[in-house]
């Protein structure tokens, strides 16, 4: 299961990566192995803003789905509209061409208080 | 319990087993990543080699060759075998030329859907008879039981019941690997490129023209470089032009490598389980345990295959549940097509198809995406099936947050909703 470090995790199993205030988010290897093959990703709207664990997208497989939680409270600022054709993106590479969305973090210590590389490691380990 | 109930149901259960290589598997492990292998009827079969769409494609361009080793294939012999399937299938099948092939019904006196069927002629006491592959372990023991004389035969008159243990009849697996000889699986070729493929495999030009002059649902026996191939007309992408190939398990491997390799230049490729459901989908075909028996018990009227159901044989088991269904079915499986730009939520089974008027009058039963549309085959309301009729559907909640927001987990008919997706009902058995 891969882990990528750099990236900051939630128990729900989304990553997000934090550049000053911006933040691209995405699921985890674990989150897309769960869902199967991936055939749709509901993108938020550009401009909303999300609270921190509020749904923010939901990925489809085709026998299952799970909603997406914002890991940290901010508003959208751009959407991965390669994923309306080729939603299997988030199956091939998660951590890359298959993010998201990328937000305006509201608070920029807010990631901090997620889990690193290391302990979501070890937070997969006890599933 | 296993066997039959009184009220004439066939009961069986089905043992869970490991899933287990085909006979194609080492060939499969070469041509895609082992993720893309799944678990499938208790085999391991490929989803896909290259995409989804890439496969299903090309058998509508050029041709695409499946694996269906995995399929049973029962062989019916002896001087009752033609009375007997007769008695055991819904089609007349004692009419049958040698040569040529029926799609039917397997039922229980009950009038449930067993399997749904192709069975194949080759000789006045020979017949082949394929089955799906999940419901093989099943009608084996059916077939074994009705043979037995344990199965219920009619729960009306006893009289057919005693008949059928009397019966000359032998049923043998084709596919069990100590049969001495004459053993089969199933290749399925199917495209406008498939003679064109076949014909590089022979260098017989009568052997060639008697392949390519097979009417629809006929067979032939002929080599294929040098392997003995029951060659069929018949086969599951709504392809008019496509062939089942049936020959020894040792020699499958070889014959489906030759074909893949003469047919290269030709846009021949190996097709996995994904780009079959697709394309069964798109021609509006059948899938047991979906638009057959399955949650709502479909019936082959239901289904659209009335024709197959010859309520003028003197008896069939489950003709009296058939003549019923025939006379007061209110329901049917229609073909509905939906427009798609980029980005559409896939639709899925049990979502609820809606009238123009926003009421449900059923649910769907299989969907794909088919390049940029989506098609689904659904169960809805007989007076909403006119080819041109605008339906709608409306999408189950997905996922939890989905259900928070207040989208529905289950829609009964009758419930007014607005839809999310508007489509219209299309032909329902085009052909390719």
């Amino acid at each position: 299961m891969a882990v990528k470090d750099g990236l900051r995790y939630t128990k729900d199993h989304e990553w997000i990566k934090v550049e000053g205030d911006a933040g691209t988010i995405g699921i985890t290897d674990y989150a897309q192995e769960q869902l199967g093959e991936i055939v749709f990703v509901e993108l938020p709207q550009v401009g909303k803003e999300f609270a921190s664990h509020k749904e923010i997208s939901v990925v489809e497989s085709s026998k299952a789905a799970g909603d997406v939680y914002c890991p940290v409270a901010g508003k959208v600022t751009a959407v991965n509209s390669a994923l309306e054709s080729k939603p299997e993106l988030v199956n091939e590479d998660c951590y890359g061409a298959g993010w998201i969305c990328k937000l305006k973090v509201t608070d920029k210590k807010a990631a901090d208080s997620l889990m690193d590389a290391k302990k979501y490691e070890e937070y997969l380990k006890t599933l | 319990m296993q066997g039959s109930t009184t009220s004439g149901a066939f009961v069986f259960e089905s043992r869970a087993i490991e899933p287990g290589p085909s006979v194609l598997y080492e060939e499969h492990v070469k041509r895609t990543a082992k993720s893309h292998i799944s678990a499938f009827a208790g085999y391991l079969m490929p989803l896909w080699y290259s995409s989804i769409a890439e496969e299903h494609r090309a058998v509508r361009e050029k041709a695409g060759l499946f694996d269906c080793t995995h399929m049973g294939v029962l062989e019916v012999t002896e001087a009752d075998a033609g009375a007997f399937l007769d008695l055991v299938t819904t089609n007349e099948v004692s009419s049958m030329k040698a040569g040529r092939a029926r799609y039917g019904y397997i039922l229980d006196a009950a009038g449930n859907v067993l399997d749904d069927i192709i069975v194949y002629r080759r000789g006045q006491s020979n017949f082949m008879v394929v089955v799906n592959a999940a419901n093989e372990p099943k009608i084996k023991s059916y077939i074994r039981e009705l043979i037995d004389g344990r199965a219920v035969v009619d729960t009306q008159d006893s009289a057919w019941a005693a008949k059928l243990p009397d019966l000359d009849v032998a049923v043998w697996d084709m596919r069990d690997p100590n049969r001495p000889q004459d053993r089969r699986v199933d290749l399925a070729l199917q495209g406008p490129a498939s003679i064109e493929t076949l014909a590089r495999l022979t260098n017989d030009p009568s052997a060639l023209k008697r392949i390519a002059d097979l009417k629809s649902f006929a067979l032939v026996e002929e080599q294929l470089s040098g392997i003995d191939c029951l060659i069929c007309r018949t086969g599951y992408t709504g392809s008019t032009v496509g062939f089942e190939l049936f020959v020894d398990p040792e020699e499958a491997p070889r014959l489906w490598n030759l074909i893949l390799d003469v047919g290269e230049l030709l846009g021949v490729v190996p097709c996995g389980l994904g780009a079959r459901d697709s394309l069964r989908i798109e021609a509006g075909l059948p899938l047991y345990g979906h638009e057959l028996d399955g949650k709502f018990n479909i019936s082959p009227f239901e289904a659209g295959y009335g024709w197959a159901v010859k309520l003028d044989k003197e008896f069939f088991i489950g003709n009296a549940a058939m003549k019923r269904i025939a006379a007061t079915y209110s329901m049917e499986v229609a073909r509905i097509e939906w427009p798609g730009t980029k980005g559409i939520r896939p639709i899925r089974q049990d979502d609820a198809v809606l009238n123009a008027r926003g009421v449900c009058v059923g649910w769907v039963l299989s969907s794909a995406k088919v390049e940029e549309k989506q098609y689904s085959l659904a169960y809805v309301d007989r007076n909403t099936t006119r080819e041109g009729t605008k339906l709608g559907v409306y999408y189950l909640a997905r996922s939890l947050a989905q259900v928070q927001q207040g989208r529905k987990e289950r829609v009964e008919k009758g419930t007014r909703l607005e839809a999310d997706l508007t489509g219209a009902v299309s032909a329902r058995f085009p052909k390719f």
